[in-house]
C-alpha cells in the first residue's frame, strides 16, 4: 500500500512541477486574448422595392467597399486608407481579402485550417497565400476562396442562406509577421440562431459576427 | 435506318439462342416433367413468385429477400392507388419527389430513382424527375405483387439496384366481372369494373377505372392547394389464346390519362405571383407474349414491349392571362426480347435470355424539341442448382452494352440452405447499376419558375457554356468545365443475408441484413457563374454513399381468421466521404445558440436525408369467410428524419432544412422531421358471395405536418360498394 502512496505522490510532484514550469514560460508572453466582434457591417444594402419578377433583385446603395480591419488596433480602418498597411482584412459581402497582392499593397496573408480556436494552438509555419493567385476559378484567387463550399461558408439557394461552416479558422500572418486566428460565427445582424434573410425574411445580412485570437509577440503560438 | 439497326440485332440474338436451345434439347433424357408442375403439385398453398428468377418459384424455395402483397390483402386494405399498399410494407416509405411533391418509393434507403418498377415484368417509364409517380398505378386489377429487395440488374438491367416491384395483373380465368364503386374524403370518387371470360382457346379480360379527387389543402392561409385537384382514367386489357397445349399467346395492353387543374402561387425572386393552369399525362403500352414449349424441357418465351409516356404543363399569369410556364415531355421505350428456361434434371435449371431496348426522349426542357435517343443490347443467363435437397445456388448475369455509357455486367449469386424444418438461410450477393439518364445527359433547362438557374447535362455542357462565353454572358467559372463529360453508369456491390426461423409452431420470423456499397452516385455540379448572377450547374460521378441495416418481419395467426404481423426496419444510410471525415476528425458543429464551435465524434453523424433509423408496423387481418366479416387494423411507424435543401417549394412555404449546426450534413444536434405513426382502419362484409360493403379510415389521428411532409393527407374516411360474380365452370 505503501509503495503504491508513494508513486502516487511521486506523480503528483511531478505533474505540478511540469505544470508549474510550463505556467512560467508562458509569463514570458504578453497575454492573448480572444476577442469578439458584433455585426461588422460589410457593405449591407437594402433590396430594390418591389422586387423585379424577371432579374435578381439590385441592393439599392450598396458602396461596392470593403469594411477593413486591423487586428494590431482591434478596430475598423477607414476606407480612405484602403492603399496603406493599415489593415490586414477586408470584408464585403460575402467576399473576405487579405491586404496583399490585388487586394492591397500589404504582405498579409492567410489560410483556412480545420479545427476551433481552442484547438489551433500554433500557427502553421507555412501554406499562407496572399490575394495575386491567378487561377481560372474565384475560388483560386483569393486567399480566403469565394463560393459556396469552398472557403468559410456554404449558400443554400432556396432559402437564401448564407452559414459559415463550422470549424473553419482563418489564420492570418499579418505583414509584421504576427499571427492571428479567427472565426466567422455569423453573416446577419444580431447572429440570430435560426436567421430568415431578406427580402423574404427580416434579417439583414452583411452583418458579420467574428471571434478572433491575436498573437501580438513574435511566436506562432496562440 | 434507325428502324433497321435493332431489327438486326433481334434476329441475330433470336438465332444464337435458339441454335443453342436447340443443342441443348438434343440429347433427351428420360421424360422428367418441368419443375413447376412439380412444385404445383407438391406445394399447391404456397404462393409462386415470378420476379426472382423469370420464372415461377414457390416463395419459400427463392434464396433472396422476396414478399408478396395479394390481392385480398389489397381489398381488405382498401387501397386504391400503388403508393397506398406500398407505404405499408415493411422496409418501403413512400417519400416526395425533388420539388416536395409526388411519390416515390425509398427501398433499403435507396432514392426512388434505384428501385425498378415492372408490370408483368416490363418496366414503367415517366422518371420524368427521376422517380416514378407510383399513384399512376390503380391497384383494382392487381393479382398480386412481388417485391424483391437486393439488387437485380442481373436479370433486368439498369434501375434494379435497390429491388424490382413486379405488378401481376389478372388474367382471364373463367367467367367473372366485378364492378365496384367508391366514394371518401377530399370529393374523392373512385369507380371500377372489370369483366373476363375464356372461351375454349380463348379469354379475355378487361379492366377500366375512373378517379377522381379534389386534392387537399394542409395550408389554408395560401394560395392554391397542396394537391391540385385530378381526374384520371386507366383502361386495360389481356387477351390470351391458347394455339395448342403448348404454346400460348398473351397480348395486354394499358391506357391511361390524367389531368389536373393547377392554382398555383410561384415565388419569383421574392415576389409572388398568382398563376393557373392545367397539366396532362398520359401513357400507354402494347405487349404481346408468345410462350412455347418445345419438349417438356424447354421452354421459350418471347416478349415485345412498347410503352410512352407524356406529360405536358402550363401556367398562366392570372393577372393577364399570359403564358408563364410552358414544359413537355415524351418518352418512349421499346424492347423485344426472348428467353428460355432449359431444365436439364430435376437438380439444374438454366434460363437464357436476350433483347435490344430503344430509348427516346423529347422535352422542351432540352432547348429544342430534338429527339434524343439510346440503344441497349443484352444478353442475360442463369443457373438454378440444386445439389441436394436442402441445398440450392442460382447463379447468373447481364451484360449490358449502351450506345452512350458502354457495357456494364451486373453478376449475382444466391443460396439457400435448410438446416432443419425450422430453420433456413438465405444469403445473395450482387452488382446493380444504373444508367446515366436523360435529364443527367441532355438537360439544357433554365428555371425561371425558381430563381433562375441553369441545369445542363453533360453532353451538352461543353458546347453550351462555350457559346454562352463567346457571348460574353459568363462571370466565372466556379468548375473547369474540360472536366466534364462521360457520365459513368453508378454501380452498387450488395449484400443479402438471412435466415426464416419457426420460433413456436407457426410463429415465423424474416430475418435479413443488409449491406449496398454505391459508387459513382451522379451528383450536380455547380460550373458556372453568369453575368446576372444566375447559377448553371451540370453533373458528376462524385458521390459515394453506403446504406445497411436489418428488416425484419413476425407473422402470427393468433385464431384461424385473425393473423397478427409485426414488421421492423433499422437502417444506416451515409456518405461515404462525409463519414470518412467525420472519423478524421474534420467535421465540426456550431451551436446556434451559444456559437460555440465543437468537433463531431463520429457516432454523432446521422447519415443522410429522408432516411430514418428505424421503421415498423403492427398489423391485425380478420378473414372469416363464412360470415363474410373481414376487416384489418394497420398501425405504421416512420422514425425520426432529416431533410435537406429541397429546390422549390410547395404554396410559397419555404420547407427549413434540417441542418442548423453549419455543417452541410445531418447530424444528431440538428432538427428532425420527428417520427410519426399512422392508424389505418377497414371493416368489409360480404353477403351471397357477390355483395360486398366497405367502410375504412386512414390516417385516424389525423396526423399532419403541413410545411414538412406534404405528401401525407389527413385523416380519410370512405365507403365502398361492389358487385361481383363467377362462373369457374366454365374454365378450360
Amino acid at each position: 500500500m505503501s509503495l503504491i502512496k508513494s508513486i502516487l505522490s511521486l506523480a503528483l510532484i511531478v505533474g505540478f512541477t511540469m505544470a508549474f514550469v510550463s505556467c512560467n514560460e508562458d509569463e514570458d508572453l504578453l497575454p492573448v486574448v480572444a476577442t469578439t466582434i458584433n455585426d461588422l457591417n460589410a457593405d449591407y444594402a437594402p433590396y430594390e422595392s418591389p422586387l423585379p419578377n424577371d432579374r435578381p433583385p439590385l441592393r439599392i446603395g450598396a458602396t461596392n467597399k470593403f469594411t477593413l480591419f486591423s487586428f494590431k488596433t482591434g478596430a475598423i480602418v477607414p476606407n480612405a486608407d484602403s492603399t496603406s498597411s493599415n489593415w490586414d482584412i477586408g470584408f464585403r459581402s460575402t467576399t473576405i481579402i487579405v491586404n496583399s497582392g490585388t487586394s492591397g499593397p500589404g504582405t498579409t496573408t492567410a489560410q483556412i485550417l480545420n479545427g476551433t480556436l481552442t484547438t489551433i494552438i500554433e500557427a502553421p509555419f507555412d501554406g499562407y497565400k496572399s490575394d495575386d493567385k491567378a487561377g481560372t476559378t474565384p475560388a483560386e484567387r483569393n486567399a480566403i476562396p469565394a463560393g459556396s463550399g469552398n472557403g468559410w461558408y456554404t449558400y443554400t439557394g432556396s432559402t437564401n442562406l448564407v452559414a459559415p461552416i463550422a470549424g473553419k479558422i482563418i489564420v492570418v500572418k499579418t505583414g509584421d509577421n504576427r499571427y492571428a486566428k479567427l472565426e466567422i460565427l455569423s453573416y446577419y445582424e444580431g447572429a440570430p440562431a435560426s436567421p430568415s434573410p431578406e427580402p423574404a425574411g427580416a434579417d439583414k445580412d452583411r452583418y458579420y459576427t467574428f471571434r478572433y485570437v491575436y498573437q501580438p509577440n513574435d511566436t506562432r503560438i496562440f | 435506318m434507325l428502324i433497321f439497326a435493332p431489327v438486326k440485332i433481334v434476329t441475330s440474338l433470336i438465332t444464337c439462342i435458339t441454335s443453342l436451345l436447340t443443342l441443348l434439347s438434343m440429347p433427351c433424357f428420360a421424360q422428367v416433367s418441368p419443375v413447376e408442375s412439380d412444385t404445383l403439385a407438391t406445394r399447391q398453398l404456397e404462393a409462386l413468385i415470378v420476379t426472382a428468377t423469370r420464372n415461377e418459384r414457390t416463395m419459400g424455395a427463392l434464396p433472396m429477400p422476396v414478399s408478396l402483397i395479394s390481392k385480398n390483402q389489397i381489398r381488405t386494405m382498401g387501397s386504391l392507388r400503388l403508393n397506398d399498399i406500398l407505404t405499408e410494407q415493411t422496409g418501403l416509405v413512400v417519400v416526395p419527389q425533388v420539388n416536395a411533391q409526388g411519390n416515390g418509393i425509398q427501398i433499403q434507403g435507396f432514392n426512388p430513382d434505384y428501385t425498378l418498377i415492372l408490370i408483368d415484368g416490363e418496366p414503367i417509364i415517366g422518371r420524368y424527375t427521376g422517380s416514378l409517380e407510383l399513384s399512376r398505378i390503380a391497384v383494382g386489377n392487381i393479382k398480386q405483387i412481388e417485391i424483391v429487395k437486393g439488387p437485380s440488374s442481373s436479370l433486368y438491367g439498369s434501375d434494379a439496384l435497390a429491388g424490382v416491384i413486379n405488378i401481376i395483373t389478372d388474367r382471364p380465368q373463367g367467367t367473372r366481372g366485378n364492378a365496384a364503386i367508391r366514394y371518401g374524403t377530399n370529393n374523392t370518387l373512385d369507380v371500377n369494373g372489370d369483366i373476363g371470360f375464356t372461351k375454349k382457346k380463348l379469354g379475355v379480360y378487361l379492366y377500366g377505372n375512373r378517379y377522381h379527387t379534389d386534392g387537399y389543402d394542409l395550408s389554408p392561409q395560401n394560395f392554391g392547394n397542396t394537391v391540385s385537384p385530378f381526374t384520371n382514367y386507366t383502361l386495360n386489357s389481356k387477351i390470351t389464346y391458347k394455339f395448342s397445349p403448348v404454346t400460348d399467346l398473351s397480348v395486354a395492353g394499358r391506357f391511361f390519362n390524367e389531368d389536373q387543374v393547377f392554382r398555383f402561387e410561384v415565388e419569383s425572386n421574392g415576389s409572388r405571383i398568382r398563376t393557373a393552369g392545367n397539366g396532362n399525362t398520359q401513357d400507354w403500352n402494347f405487349n404481346p407474349v408468345l410462350t412455347h414449349r418445345f419438349t417438356d424441357k424447354l421452354k421459350a418465351i418471347a416478349r415485345f414491349y412498347s410503352t410512352h409516356y407524356k406529360t405536358e404543363t402550363y401556367l398562366d399569369l392570372e393577372t393577364d392571362g399570359s403564358r408563364y410556364y410552358e414544359d413537355d415531355f415524351r418518352q418512349s421505350f421499346t424492347r423485344p426480347e426472348l428467353n428460355a428456361e432449359y431444365y436439364f434434371n430435376e437438380k439444374n435449371i438454366l434460363t437464357l435470355g436476350g433483347g435490344y431496348i430503344n430509348e427516346q426522349v423529347q422535352t422542351s426542357r432540352y432547348g429544342d424539341e430534338e429527339q434524343r435517343s439510346q440503344e441497349t443490347s443484352y444478353a442475360f443467363f442463369q443457373h438454378e442448382w440444386l445439389p441436394m435437397e436442402k441445398l440450392s445456388v442460382i447463379a447468373g448475369g447481364r451484360y449490358d452494352y449502351n450506345t452512350i455509357y458502354g457495357g456494364q455486367f451486373s453478376p449475382k449469386l444466391s443460396s439457400r440452405f435448410e438446416l432443419n424444418n425450422k430453420v433456413t438461410f438465405k444469403v445473395s450477393g450482387g452488382v446493380g447499376f444504373k444508367a446515366p439518364d436523360f435529364r443527367q445527359l441532355y438537360f439544357n433547362f433554365n428555371n425561371s419558375a425558381a430563381g433562375g438557374y441553369s441545369v445542363l447535362g453533360t453532353e451538352v455542357a461543353i458546347d453550351r457554356l462555350a457559346e454562352l462565353d463567346v457571348a460574353g454572358q459568363i462571370q466565372a467559372y466556379l468548375f473547369d468545365p474540360a472536366q466534364l463529360g462521360n457520365l459513368q453508369a453508378e454501380r452498387s456491390l450488395s449484400i443479402n443475408a438471412g435466415a426464416t426461423v419457426e420460433i413456436l409452431p407457426l410463429l415465423k420470423m424474416d430475418l435479413n441484413v443488409f449491406h449496398n456499397s454505391i459508387n459513382n452516385l451522379i451528383e450536380t455540379q455547380a460550373v458556372a457563374i453568369t453575368t446576372s448572377g444566375q447559377s448553371i450547374y451540370s453533373y458528376r460521378n462524385i458521390l459515394r454513399a453506403f446504406t445497411q441495416g436489418l428488416e425484419s418481419n413476425f407473422s402470427y395467426p393468433i385464431t384461424r381468421h385473425l393473423n397478427l404481423s409485426l414488421g421492423y426496419q433499422l437502417l444506416y444510410a451515409k456518405d461515404k466521404d462525409v463519414s470518412e471525415d467525420v472519423k478524421a476528425g474534420e467535421v465540426y458543429w456550431r451551436d446556434p445558440n451559444t456559437l460555440v464551435t465543437k468537433r463531431l465524434k463520429p457516432n454523432e453523424y446521422f447519415g443522410l436525408y429522408n432516411r430514418s433509423r428505424h421503421m415498423s408496423n403492427v398489423k391485425l387481418f380478420y378473414n372469416h369467410q363464412p360470415t363474410g366479416w373481414e376487416g384489418s387494423l394497420r398501425v405504421i411507424y416512420r422514425g425520426q428524419y432529416g431533410i435537406g435543401d429541397i429546390r422549390g417549394n410547395i404554396q410559397g412555404e419555404v420547407i427549413p432544412p434540417s441542418d442548423t449546426n453549419s455543417n452541410s450534413i445531418l447530424d444528431v444536434y440538428d432538427d428532425f422531421v420527428p417520427g410519426y405513426a399512422l392508424v389505418n382502419l377497414s371493416v368489409a362484409k360480404t353477403i351471397k358471395h357477390s355483395f360486398r360493403f366497405q367502410l375504412g379510415v386512414d390516417n385516424l389521428f389525423d396526423y399532419t405536418e403541413p410545411v414538412l411532409i406534404p405528401n401525407l393527407p389527413g385523416r380519410l374516411y370512405y365507403a365502398s360498394v361492389s358487385y361481383s360474380f363467377s362462373k369457374k365452370n366454365v374454365q378450360p
